[in-house]
């Protein structure tokens, strides 16, 4: 019997959730992204306002789903829409943000609940631009919020760095 | 290109919305919400939260388009919601521009999307009239 897997990309705005799948995802990926019309084009043209969707095959019976989510709390409905009935979450940070510590924190607390039923692991990108917040301020914060999740420096773009992140995940759930 | 501020676009889709809703019975609110879910405009009594109204119609039209694509059905029109108490239609008026109307009448969903249809041409049309106007941003 085939089985899938689902697992949610959110973070912020710029972090890499949609590039993430797109790098791991075995199908065309799905995605929901419109013009910007905020502050958000600064960074960015389009946005993801729903979510993205793309496939991993791990093997013959087993595929894995890749869910994003949109990055902006306004759009915190869908966080809760897609979340449900995931393995696990993984939260991508982007290190060139003016304080990404809090924005962490607004993903901690908003799947505080999921994630105390399944598991998160920690994505920190664009550290080429700031190396700052370090990896062990992170590690440091996590643990002061009695949540110790592994964390990451990733490019988004690399399949063997978002991998590590879904081996990680596995083996967090393999122990637990 | 001349860029308009939010609050320069909500003023000149208000009109609209008024027109909309004054003049059909059956239209019992409106609101005008960015593509990327920002409200802009709303014509609409009672405490419904609009905020949340205006970022999930962004969702909705969002995942219409993707799924009209996915079945290679040309462009999404409109998306029906029918409640136990009446409608909702969330339509693209342009690219950039989404409208939410709303009827509390069961019999209503003809009416609400004729003159939905109706004053999301007439934006459009406006909007591509003044095309230095640029609406959203």
């Amino acid at each position: 019997m085939e089985e899938s897997i689902k697992i949610v990309f959110t973070g912020t705005v710029g972090a890499g959730k949609t590039a993430a799948i797109r790098t791991l995802s075995d199908i065309p990926v799905v995605s929901t992204d419109v013009d910007v019309t905020d502050e958000v084009k600064a960074i960015k043209d389009t946005t993801t306002v729903a979510m993205d969707y793309g496939e991993v095959a791990l093997d013959e019976q087993t595929t894995l789903a890749l869910y994003g989510t949109p990055g902006q709390e306004r759009f915190r409905y869908m966080w809760e829409i897609l979340s449900a009935g995931a393995l696990g979450v993984i939260i991508m940070i982007d290190n060139s943000r003016p304080d990404p510590i809090s924005d962490l924190d607004i993903y901690l607390e908003n799947f505080a609940p999921f994630i105390a039923e399944s598991c998160a692991v920690v994505a920190v990108t664009h550290s080429d631009i700031s190396d700052s917040p370090s990896l062990q301020d992170f590690h440091r914060y996590l643990g002061s919020k009695q949540m110790p999740c592994p964390v990451f420096q990733v490019d988004a773009r690399d399949r063997e760095q978002v991998l590590l992140l879904i081996d990680s995940m596995m083996a967090i759930l393999d122990v637990a | 290109m001349a860029k308009l501020s939010k609050e320069a676009v909500a003023q000149l889709l208000e009109p609209y919305l008024d027109d909309l809703v004054e003049r059909h019975d059956v239209v019992d609110g409106a609101l005008v919400v960015t593509a990327d879910g920002h409200l802009l405009a709303k014509k609409m009594d009672g405490d419904t939260s609009v905020k949340r109204l205006a970022t999930m119609g962004s969702s909705l039209m969002s995942l219409g388009t993707t799924i009209t694509g996915e079945l290679k059905m040309g462009g999404c029109r409109n998306i029906i919601v029918e409640n136990e108490s009446g409608f909702a239609a969330f339509m693209n008026i342009n690219q950039k521009l989404v409208l939410v109307s709303l009827t509390n009448s069961p019999n209503g969903l003809g009416m609400l999307l004729s003159a939905s249809r109706a004053c999301s041409t007439a934006i459009a049309k406006r909007f591509n009239e003044n095309k230095t106007d640029k609406p959203g941003e």
